[in-house]
């Protein structure tokens, strides 16, 4: 309040003839609400360096200041009945402010900073008697940044953590039977809840719930679902191809990462791109592109993979085979390979005559 | 048809190949300007381009089935389509096959015959002389073909192109007739241009070089213009229609592989080999690959797996596999080789005619071996022979034997050695599918015997020479006639091998190709210590008729302690005893290291033989060089030694075989042994594991093998990268689930550790699928399953099932229901499933219930499911007797979409009958019956395949005589031939009325009468085997018959059934009675393909009526004019039920006279000859 009085005395007034104004204590609380934030907004200019401010401007920075911090409230609220619970915590607080942009990291410090003004504690009218049920340890003290009439910490046994360590279950067997009796467990749960909302069909006749079939179902195409692997070993399959690339010097793997990054943006396909490099780069000679200082890095690497591994680079000739036809059926160009099949389609003209004749 | 063209086609080229038609084809240009997937139907025409060999060629034969042909002058008529009349009552198969051979000789490409017939116009006759060649355009429509081109057209929403239908010709031997017509005939090559019109989104795949593709007006087209330039028949002439997706080959830019869409990833993989297989076979011929180009399709609902024409192969898309799977992978690439194989011999080098067909099965079954031998190993090579070997000599000790090389000569006389069958061997579209295979299987393993006789140098030598010979043919213009060496002949083939190698092999081809039959060799040795002699003993069964004798070279191998020994037998007429002098002694307690057969020196441990005698052991025809089943005798011990010792993989399995005998610890240790050594061959290993005898050691086994060295509960994480370990790994929990304790139940140790494979299985650090190692583990706990207990046969419930079924039904659920999420390939499990649920259901644990594998069995799900739900259902009809199920099953042969399914039940059902013609059974009634030949006899004139298997069936069910179910006639007249002499019944007294169709029908059997009415159904066999050669034909029998018959037949019904064959059956050859064909004498043979044959020599029509009229003029008395045929036909009918007649023979059925084709039938044959037509 000292602090306030610094500022133009248009704050007070403006307080003031709010207070007179209003007569229900529902008013009497947000005009209080109000003075405090006022007296706020005013401490941190008087920080900020200003000596005196128009009313207006305190009031619209008042109402600014006001706004954002129902903001945190409110959406600290959301965040904690998110999780189903009736009290926000602090980390509903952190995610609030990291979702508005606040940079969370920035506030102990600024809590700390040394120029800051301490506002008094607001006059407090009525005292809410908290229930003193039961205390246990000594509540920890403030720490000198923290103004004392802030509610005192909790308990220490709301807080206080000790950390307890058992060891990661390794045992192979363990972990065998676990990962074993979690995917039955998966897949029986799976099966039943398919089975459970369509159709099905049953071995006995008398009790078609304790082993529901899933119903048989024709498909309209029955060779696609039967022939392609399905996505999961598709999945498994990249994990074990990635895996086993790993256990292999990597030079390929680096080479052709840094090829794909270091190649013209021009290139759009990455797949393609990097098989058209692999293909032209050691015949064509490198440089005259829009990235001349990347591209002879890329390529060393590559180079050398040609050299070294005489296996690497059969197969990757076959790709340099194939790909010009694929690009050929593609782009409708002539091609290295004339396969029949790839030539072009001829204009109707020629047929016509032959089909009058 | 307009003549053009250059001069007269000389005879000079001819070598060895008579043209059974009076042209030759040299071009044929075929079209097909639209196709609609909708409608199903396709229409175009073809310009055949003819030289006429003679000089007045008034009638030109084609071939055609199915197709609607637009035009005037030309006749069509096709008795197979209906190979007895509808109305038959008389259902012996018998008799149908004998109506089925002449039907199909009569429109027989080989034999100059054909459906259509197109008459040259006599102005056009005129001028062929000045104008040599004719050219023949016939416009031709399909609509929705039953056979030879099969549409697939799946439901569901887009475009045709995005619901991937396609349409591919398919068929068994020479079926293209059923798509176009030609000359369906694989010896009358020609040139082809082949056109077209297809979707613009689809891509039209035929054979030869495609030279253009030309969009229609406005793009929403295009034609596909291909052009063989490489003389080719008909019947390797092929197309597939879809919207593929195109992948050129990356090593072989002439070779485009195609598959339906979203597989392209699959065809790269599959593909990826086949460049090396062309290389083999380009390296072991010295030859180029003929074909400029090769093409590959994968279609979906393929007829075959494998269907090779020329210069392209029709495939399954089932083949397409991807890197993740092993099982699949061997086998795809074997077809591709066969495929590629028979591009060589069977597609470039074609057959002279069907007797020549084993030379090319041989001989490109056997360089497909070489190729199996390269890429798999001598190993697998031996195994696959072995295989082989075992399979033709089963086949032909159950079902009699198999002639590779039938010569046919006269064509009157009866198919020579195989009167046991049930069809004809004469026509390939007559043959069982099964007697097919085999007939493939023997053609190669006789072409590896030839091999053996004059080295595979030589053998090669022969192929390049014959495939030299004929580029050099292909490349002639039609002109200078040097097609013909292109067509390969039995003949050809042995002037080539004795003008290549010298050596002599008639009498390998007396024993083995004009001849069937096996040889069976009992076996069984005594050494005599004195002489140091090896006695052995060998005999022969050649008492059954499948079996043969065998005298010559017989290779035996000894081994003794000093090494192994070849000797060489004489297997001499009357020599059963041979002694072989042994070359060590026996030595006792002496150490030394024994020489094997392959040079390697190896310790044993002798405790176990016999301290007098230095035999290991002894194999008899090591090398399998003659198609034999050998059963020796030896003693346990050396077996064991065999088992563990001998290097070659026949020999160790059948010392795992033999061993079966002989559950000792002993044996045990050396199935033990073997199983662990690493080089040891997978397929052995596997074998062995199948006939472990012992207690679960193989748990402790597998145990060491598979699973965690800490926790020897669980096996480990699954690494397939051994397929060695991969394979013995899915074979051995299969085999230990056989295991049975002394309650004959399967242990229980054995099914909990069955169970903790499958619940620790764990397949995320695998490079590889593991569907066919869960679907083998699905079998294992099927085999696991025996026999519930049940009390006096209560309800199967869920409440009494068995605690260790449960867990069974259990695993067996959860593995159903999981494949509809996350399918495995080819559907694997479900098909292990559903065969574990009915082995559940057989065991009487779970209720027998067909109605899931019926769902399961339903079109759109993948054919290995329908497959293994059908088998299912099958086996239920079979065990349950259900009627029911019979007529589902029988409904789904004559209506399931896919040909393969259809053929693929008929198979079943004829492997697993619901009855047999031995059995009494409530199934086997007339309904069924009718719906049986229906179905033969009609309903399936446009798949050779299925007709033949309905044949198989029919056979199975009712055997090849009179159906017992069918109602027996009042009277028959029946043949004595023990007394040979016509004996009336005394108990029945002829009626006036019997006579009546007698004489029409039977007149021509001039065996003696026996007498009538027998109505036991024995008798028929005794009919059946009536001699025709002892059948004399004689004025005086004919009269004392008919006199006997006491009434003349009536003139009408002679009448009707020529009149009726007459309308409705080639129509050329009406010219009056005297074009009724009959034979000449000997009056009573089978006439089964000379009265084919006659139809087209009027000359010698001109016989009959006299000969008929010398034998039967009594009772002649008046001819009914032409122009009443009809009207006596009707007759006929209304009067057919009160003229209660006897049958004298079997084949002389009533219903036979009455049928339109029937005058070419063996009965008619005789009943030509019959008094009522002698007039």
């Amino acid at each position: 309040m000292a602090d306030a009085a610094s500022t133009p005395g248009a704050s007070g007034s403006g307080t003031r003839s709010g207070s007179k104004q209003s007569t229900n204590p529902a008013d009497n609380y947000y005009l209080a609400r109000r003075r405090t934030l006022q007296v706020v907004v005013s401490s941190l200019l008087t920080e900020a360096g200003f000596e005196s401010a128009e009313k207006a401007s305190v009031e619209t920075l008042t109402e600014m200041l006001q706004s954002y911090i129902s903001e945190i409230g409110r959406s600290a609220k959301s965040y904690c009945e998110h999780t189903a619970r009736t009290q926000p915590t602090l980390s509903d607080i952190v995610v609030t402010l990291v979702e508005m942009g606040f940079n969370v990291d920035t506030l102990p410090a600024y809590a700390k900073r040394s120029q800051r003004m301490v506002i008094t504690a607001p006059p407090v009218t009525n005292q809410p008697v908290t229930p003193k049920a039961l205390t246990a340890g000594q509540n920890r003290p403030h720490p000198p940044h923290i103004p004392s009439h802030f509610p005192e910490f909790p308990d220490p046994h709301t807080y206080i953590k000790t950390p307890t360590y058992r060891e990661p279950v390794s045992d192979y067997q363990v972990l065998r039977e676990k990962a074993a009796s979690q995917r039955r467990d998966v897949e029986r749960a799976l099966t039943r809840f398919m089975a459970k909302t369509g159709e099905t069909q049953s071995l006995f006749k008398d009790d078609v719930s304790t082993f529901p079939l899933i119903a048989a179902r024709p498909f309209t195409i029955p060779y696609l679902t039967a022939l392609l692997p399905s996505e999961l070993e598709m999945q498994q399959m990249e994990e074990t191809d990635s895996s086993e690339q790993d256990e292999q010097p990597d030079t390929e793997n680096l080479a052709l990462h840094m090829s794909t990054q270091a190649l013209p943006v021009g290139l759009d396909s990455c797949e393609t791109g990097v098989c058209d490099l692999l293909a032209v780069e050691p015949l064509v000679s490198p440089g005259g592109t829009a990235h001349p200082a990347p591209r002879p890095q890329a390529c060393a690497p590559l180079g050398q993979m040609f050299r070294d591994e005489s296996g690497a680079e059969k197969e990757n000739t076959s790709v340099l085979q194939q790909n010009p036809s694929l690009a050929g059926t593609r782009n409708g160009e002539d091609t290295i390979i004339d396969n029949p099949y790839l030539r072009p389609v001829k204009k109707p003209k020629i047929r016509r005559k032959k089909s009058l004749s | 048809a307009a003549p053009s063209g250059p001069g007269p086609a000389s005879q000079k080229g001819e070598q060895g190949f008579q043209s059974p038609r009076p042209y030759k084809l040299a071009y044929q240009l075929v079209r097909i300007h639209s196709i609609s997937f909708h409608r199903r139907s396709a229409a175009g025409f073809v310009e055949l381009t003819i030289l006429p060999t003679v000089a007045d060629l008034s009638r030109i034969k084609l071939n055609s089935q199915q197709c609607g042909i637009h035009g005037a002058a030309f006749t069509y008529s096709d008795p197979t389509l209906e190979v007895c009349s509808s109305e038959a009552k008389h259902r012996a198969l018998g008799h149908f096959s004998h109506a089925y051979a002449t039907a199909l000789h009569a429109v027989d490409s080989d034999a100059g015959n054909g459906e259509l017939c197109i008459k040259v116009p006599p102005e056009l006759r005129k001028c062929v002389n000045a104008f040599p060649v004719l050219k023949i355009h016939i416009d031709f429509s399909l609509d929705r073909p039953q056979g030879g081109l099969h549409f697939v057209v799946p439901g569901g929403e887009g475009s045709l192109a995005e619901r991937a239908a396609h349409v591919f010709s398919c068929g068994y031997q020479n079926s293209t007739r059923s798509w176009f017509p030609c000359v369906d005939s694989y010896s009358e090559l020609c040139t082809w241009k082949l056109e077209f019109t297809v979707d613009a989104a689809m891509v039209a795949v035929s054979n030869g070089d495609l030279v253009d593709t030309v969009y229609t007006q406005g793009k929403r087209k295009k034609t596909f213009h291909y052009e063989l330039s490489i003389p080719t028949a008909a019947s390797n002439i092929s197309l597939a229609i879809g919207p593929f997706e195109v992948l050129v080959d990356p090593y072989m830019p002439e070779v485009t592989h195609f598959c339906l869409p979203q597989l392209l990833p699959l065809l790269k993989h599959t593909t990826s080999y086949l460049h090396k297989i062309f290389e083999f076979y380009e390296e072991i011929l010295t030859c180029r690959y003929p074909y400029s180009c090769f093409k590959t399709v994968f279609i979906d609902e393929a007829y075959v797996e494998v269907a090779a024409y020329a210069s392209m192969s029709i495939f399954s898309t089932n083949l397409l596999h991807g890197a993740t799977i092993i099982d699949e992978t061997p086998l795809t690439r074997r077809c591709l080789a066969q495929s590629l194989a028979q591009q060589f011999f069977g597609c470039f080098l074609s057959r002279m005619s069907w007797c020549d067909e084993w030379v090319l099965k041989g001989i490109s079954s056997y360089i497909y071996g070489l190729w199996l031998k390269k890429t798999f190993g001598v190993n697998e090579y031996h195994h696959w022979i072995k295989e082989e070997l075992d399979e033709i000599v089963a086949y032909e000790l159950k079902s009699g034997g198999v002639l590779l090389h039938p010569i046919f000569g006269g064509g009157n006389e009866k198919d020579p050695q195989v009167s046991h069958l049930h069809f004809s061997i004469r026509h390939p579209h007559m043959l069982s599918w099964e007697y097919y295979t085999m007939f493939q299987c023997k053609a190669h393993l006789v072409m590896r015997l030839i091999e053996q006789r004059i080295s595979t140098k030589c053998m090669l030598q022969v192929c390049n020479k014959l495939l030299n010979l004929a580029t050099a043919a292909s490349s002639q213009k039609f002109q200078s006639n040097m097609w013909s060496q292109m067509l390969l002949s039995t003949s050809g083939f042995l002037k080539s091998i004795s003008d290549v190698s010298g050596k002599d092999i008639q009498p390998l081809m007396k024993q083995w190709v004009d001849q069937s039959g096996v040889v069976k060799f009992y076996g069984r040795f005594a050494f005599n210590t004195k002489r140091n002699v090896l006695e052995l003993e060998l005999k022969q069964d050649c008492t059954s008729l499948e079996t043969q004798k065998y005298l010559g070279p017989l290779k035996v191998t000894v081994q003794e302690l000093d090494g192994s020994f070849n000797h060489t037998l004489q297997i001499k007429e009357d020599s059963l005893k041979h002694n072989i002098p042994c070359h060590s002694k026996s030595r006792r307690n002496k150490k030394k290291k024994i020489p094997l057969m392959n040079g390697e020196e190896v310790d044993m441990d002798l405790s176990a033989m016999d301290p007098d005698s230095p035999l290991l052991w002894i194999r008899i025809d090591p090398d399998m060089l003659l198609l034999r089943k050998v059963e020796f005798e030896q003693a346990d011990f050396m077996w064991q030694y065999q088992l563990c010792y001998e290097c070659n993989v026949v020999a160790q399995q059948e010392a795992i075989l033999a061993l079966e005998k002989f559950p000792t610890p002993a044996s045990r240790l050396a199935l033990t042994t073997i199983l662990e050594q690493e080089q040891c061959f997978y397929r052995i290993a596997n074998s062995m594991v199948s006939t472990w005898t012992g207690p679960p050691a193989m748990k402790s086994q597998f145990t060491r093998m598979f699973c965690c060295k800490t926790c020897p509960n669980m096996v480990k994480t699954n690494n397939f990268m051994n397929f060695q370990a991969y394979f013995l790994q899915k074979t051995m929990p299969v085999a230990m689930a056989l295991l049975r304790d002394a309650h004959n139940l399967c242990p229980k140790e054995v099914l909990t550790f069955i169970l903790g494979l499958i619940k620790y299985n764990d397949n995320r650090k695998n490079k590889f699928s593991d569907n066919y190692y869960r679907a083998e583990m699905i079998d294992a706990l099927a085999n696991c399953v025996t026999p519930a207990i049940s009390v006096n046969n209560e309800v199967r419930t869920l409440e009494n099932l068995n605690s260790d079924v449960r867990l069974i039904v259990e695993e067996i659920t959860r593995f159903l229901n999981l494949e509809k999420l996350l399918p495995s390939y080819r559907h694997t499990i479900t098909v292990s499933c559903l065969r574990a649920v009915r082995v559940l259901q057989k065991n009487g644990h779970v209720p027998s219930d067909p109605s899931l594998f019926k769902a399961y069995a339903e079109y759109g799900h993948f054919v290995d499911v329908r497959v293994a739900a059908l088998e299912a259902v099958v086996d239920y009809t079979k065990v349950d007797r259900s009627y029911q199920e019979l007529q589902w099953l029988l409904n789904m042969i004559q209506n399931d979409p896919v040909p393969y399914v259809r053929h693929k039940i008929l198979n079943m059902l004829t492997k697993h009958p619901p009855f047999t013609k031995n059995m009494e059974s409530p199934l086997c009634n007339e309904a069924l019956l009718d719906q049986l030949w229906k179905l033969m006899n009609s309903g399936t004139s446009h798949d050779w395949r299925l007709r033949c298997g309905a044949m198989d069936l029919y056979f199975t069910l009712f055997g090849l005589n009179r159906p017992s179910c069918l109602p027996l006639p009042e009277f028959r007249l029946v043949l004595n031939l023990k007394e040979e002499k016509a004996v009336l019944n005394p108990t029945i007294i002829p009626a006036p009325a019997t006579g009546n169709r007698e004489g029409t029908s039977n007149p021509s059997s001039h065996a003696p009468l026996a007498g009538f009415q027998n109505p036991l159904p024995s008798s028929q066999e005794e009919e059946m085997e009536m001699d025709m050669d002892t059948v004399h034909h004689s004025q005086a029998f004919s009269s004392q018959h008919l006199s006997m018959l006491e009434r003349p037949p009536t003139l009408e019904l002679s009448q009707c059934y020529l009149a009726s064959a007459r309308s409705a059956l080639l129509p050329s050859c009406v010219g009056g009675y005297e074009g009724a064909p009959t034979s000449k004498a000997p009056w009573g043979l089978d006439l089964t393909h000379k009265g084919a044959a006659q139809v087209q020599s009027p000359p010698e029509m001109h016989i009959y009526p006299f000969a008929v009229a010398l034998l039967c003029s009594p009772l002649s008395r008046k001819r009914p004019p032409p122009n009443n045929e009809h009207h006596h036909h009707h007759k006929h009918k209304k009067h057919k039920h009160k003229h209660k007649h006897k049958q004298k023979h079997k084949h002389d059925s009533r219903e036979k006279d009455r049928e339109p084709f029937s005058f070419s039938s063996p009965a008619l044959g005789r009943s030509v000859c019959s008094p009522s037509l002698s007039d």
